[in-house]
This record gives structure tokens, C-alpha cells and sequence, in this order.
């Protein structure tokens, strides 16, 4: 009796060890639902521009520093797998071009996000938390403007013809292989789609692309925009790891420091 | 008058651990060190900058000092809530930061002092050990 419990012991002891030499040397296996579809659903780190820097804490003579991770946010290190070709930044009109330089060197005074508004798609980057279901995608989102959604048909319906334009537009998504492809269409011309001033016309169409990569989500958004645009414009690929931290409601949204600006000086944020 | 102000020894000590939405160096002025010791009356945990609202003895009463800090979304991930600071309500604090470019009683916060001794500091990246 005792030997047998020490063999299955044993064996235990082996199985766990295994698993876990799988799990360090192979590249996780992608999760899937029913339908064969990579899982995408889950918590994924929060992707906003933060300040450098952290805290320092003392108590009682005790000293914690504690830093920000930022990397979710910064342009990943190497080859993205599955990424499509990208630049740093999109091509104007040659009619559009002194506008843009202008909205970007008074950004502080002109970018609707500075002002507590909707970053809109794609802007706002790769959603906090995915909920998957069979006949549609939820994305859940964090931001200081208002913590949206998106609830995005994956059943093959076409756009709505009666929504109102706005900053997230109107989505519809199809996996194209174990990709997760979404289709915005529909927008308001209020929102830029990058930080660089970069504005658009009610024609933007936006394709975001979101798929596993070794147990990170990886986003990238391509847009397009024949009223302004020269071509289309695909970003730089947004690696997200996976997190426990649950969503939380954003705080309020006031901006008290525009009237006191100084000059123009400004950086990074959505 | 309860706080001074000092010259510029700490322009480094603020560089980079003051960046999220507008520079600094718009509102502020990062060699005016201010450092201010009074009761603390509130804080606001709002976008895109945290408010800490501090009242001092000055030389023709009450100085109403606003400090604003980095956003909500940062403080949560360097471990620090709003009840951190706000624990302190109707406390004597210390608070040091860089004072406003306009010379109102406004400043950008560095660091909080509190009653028993215990401080929350804000630290430049570059003085953070990588991991």
C-alpha cells in the first residue's frame, strides 16, 4: 500500500516536471474555444503611456521603489511574429502636410485627448480585457475619457447602415486564419489616429489585426483615408502580456492646466 | 510663510519622473523648488493629474497651495491609492515640488512628508535599478 502511494507519487512528481520543461522551452500552445478559433479572451496589461520614473516609500526607515511597467506600451524589441510591415509615421496629401505639422507643434493646445476627449480606434490601442464569444467579441477598455466597449459581430453580418458616426466607429471582425481581423468603419471627424496631429476625414477606415504570439496579445491597426491619406498607414505592432489586474473604473477626467501653458512643450500619452 | 524656495540644485532630481500628458517645462518652472508645510484639506484623484490641496500659514493668512501629480493610472501602478495620501486629511504635511512658471500658489508634486515621518517620493527612471 505504501509502495503504491509512492508511485503514483512519483509519477506525479514527473508529469509536473514535465510540464513544466515544456512550458520553459516551447512556445506556449495557443488556447482555443470550441470553434477552433485562437482564445483571445482574458485581462491584458494596461497599454497607456505613463511617466517614467516610480515611488519611493519609507516607512519606519524601510524604503520601497516601485516602478511602472511601461513596456506594454513601447515599441517591442525585435520581430514581431505575424506583424505586416509598418512605419513610424503615416503619408499626408502634399495639400494636408503644413496642417499636420501644425496640429502636432501646438498639440497641447489643439489634440482633443490632451483635453480629457476620446482617443476613438485606433488610437486607444489594444483593449484591457477580450471577452470571446461564438458570435461576437467584446473588447473592454480603460481610459481617463470614459472606460468604453465594443461589441463586435464575428457572424459575418455586414456594417449597420443606421449608426451614428462617432469616435469608435462601427466594427465587424472575421479571423482570417488565427488572426482576428476588425473592420471599423463609420467615424466622426473629431478624433486624431495618432499623436502626431494626426487628423481624419468622416472616410477613415480603420483594419486592427489582433492574434496570440507566445501567450502575449499582439494588435496592430492599419488605416486608411483617401481624403487626406497619400496611403495607407499601418502601425507599429502593440505586444501585450497577459495580467491578473482587474479592470478599474478611470477617474474622472479634468483638465486644469491648459489656461497656464506656457509654451508649446508636450509628449507622449495615447 | 511656512515655505521657501529654493534655486535650481534639483532640476535633475525632477527630469523624468514628471512626464504623462504636457511637459512639465510648460507650466512649470523646474529650478523653483518649493516646499510647503501646512494641513492637508483634500485630494482629488481625477485625470490626468492627481490634486493634492495643501493650506499653509502665509505672511496675510491662509495660502490655499494646489499640487498636481502624475496620472491616477500611474500612482495605482507604482502601489500607491488614494488612500495613501488621503489618510492624512486634516494633517500637517510637507509637501516639495517645482512651483508653477505663473507664480500662482501652484506646484508640481515631488514629494509628501507625512506626520509620523513616512514620505512618498518620487523617483526619476534613471535612478531606478533595471531588474
Amino acid at each position: 500500500m505504501k509502495l503504491r502511494f509512492f508511485t503514483a507519487g512519483a509519477a506525479a512528481l514527473v508529469l509536473v516536471a514535465l510540464a513544466g520543461a515544456q512550458q520553459g522551452s516551447a512556445p506556449a500552445k495557443v488556447k482555443r474555444t470550441a470553434d477552433g478559433h485562437p482564445d483571445l479572451s482574458g485581462l491584458w496589461a494596461y497599454a497607456v503611456d505613463l511617466p517614467a520614473g516610480g515611488i519611493k516609500r519609507e516607512v519606519n526607515g524601510k524604503v520601497i521603489v516601485k516602478q511602472a511597467d511601461l513596456s506594454n506600451r513601447r515599441a517591442p524589441k525585435g520581430e514581431v511574429k505575424g506583424a505586416l510591415p509598418f512605419t513610424a509615421a503615416p503619408a499626408y496629401k502634399p495639400e494636408f502636410q503644413a496642417k499636420v505639422k501644425d496640429l502636432f507643434d501646438h498639440e497641447s493646445k489643439t489634440d482633443p485627448v490632451f483635453y480629457c476627449g476620446r482617443p476613438g480606434v485606433p488610437r486607444i490601442g489594444p483593449p484591457r480585457k477580450i471577452v470571446q464569444l461564438p458570435n461576437e467579441v467584446i473588447f473592454f477598455y480603460e481610459d481617463m475619457s470614459g472606460d468604453t466597449y465594443r461589441v463586435i459581430p464575428t457572424d459575418g453580418r455586414p456594417h449597420r447602415e443606421d449608426a451614428n458616426p462617432g469616435a469608435y466607429g462601427d466594427s465587424i471582425a472575421r479571423w482570417d486564419g488565427d488572426t482576428l481581423v476588425v473592420d471599423v468603419t463609420n467615424f466622426d471627424d473629431v478624433t486624431w489616429f495618432g499623436e502626431g496631429g494626426y487628423f481624419h476625414s468622416d472616410a477613415m477606415h480603420v483594419t486592427e489585426r489582433l492574434w496570440l504570439d507566445n501567450g502575449n496579445l499582439v494588435w496592430q491597426a492599419t488605416v486608411e483615408d483617401p481624403k487626406v491619406l497619400a496611403a495607407p498607414w499601418t502601425v507599429t505592432p502593440r505586444v501585450v502580456k497577459p495580467t491578473n489586474e482587474p479592470l478599474e473604473e478611470s477617474a474622472r477626467c479634468v483638465e486644469d492646466d491648459g489656461h497656464r501653458l506656457l509654451n508649446n512643450d508636450h509628449h507622449g500619452q495615447r | 510663510m511656512k515655505y521657501r524656495i529654493f534655486a535650481a540644485l534639483v532640476v535633475l532630481m525632477a527630469a523624468g519622473s514628471l512626464s504623462a500628458h504636457h511637459s512639465t517645462t510648460a507650466v512649470f518652472d523646474m529650478g523653483k523648488k518649493v516646499q510647503v508645510t501646512g494641513t492637508l484639506n483634500r485630494v482629488e484623484w481625477i485625470n490626468p493629474h492627481i490634486s493634492i490641496y495643501v493650506d499653509a500659514k502665509g505672511e496675510h493668512g491662509v495660502d490655499a497651495w494646489h499640487f498636481e501629480g502624475s496620472p491616477p493610472a500611474w500612482f495605482r501602478r507604482v502601489g500607491v491609492n488614494k488612500s495613501d495620501i488621503a489618510k492624512a486629511q486634516g494633517q500637517m504635511i510637507t509637501v516639495d515640488g517645482v512651483r508653477a512658471k505663473d507664480g500662482s500658489l501652484y506646484a508640481y508634486l515631488q514629494k509628501i512628508t507625512f506626520a509620523d515621518g513616512s514620505t512618498l517620493e518620487t523617483v526619476p527612471a534613471g535612478q531606478i535599478p533595471e531588474k
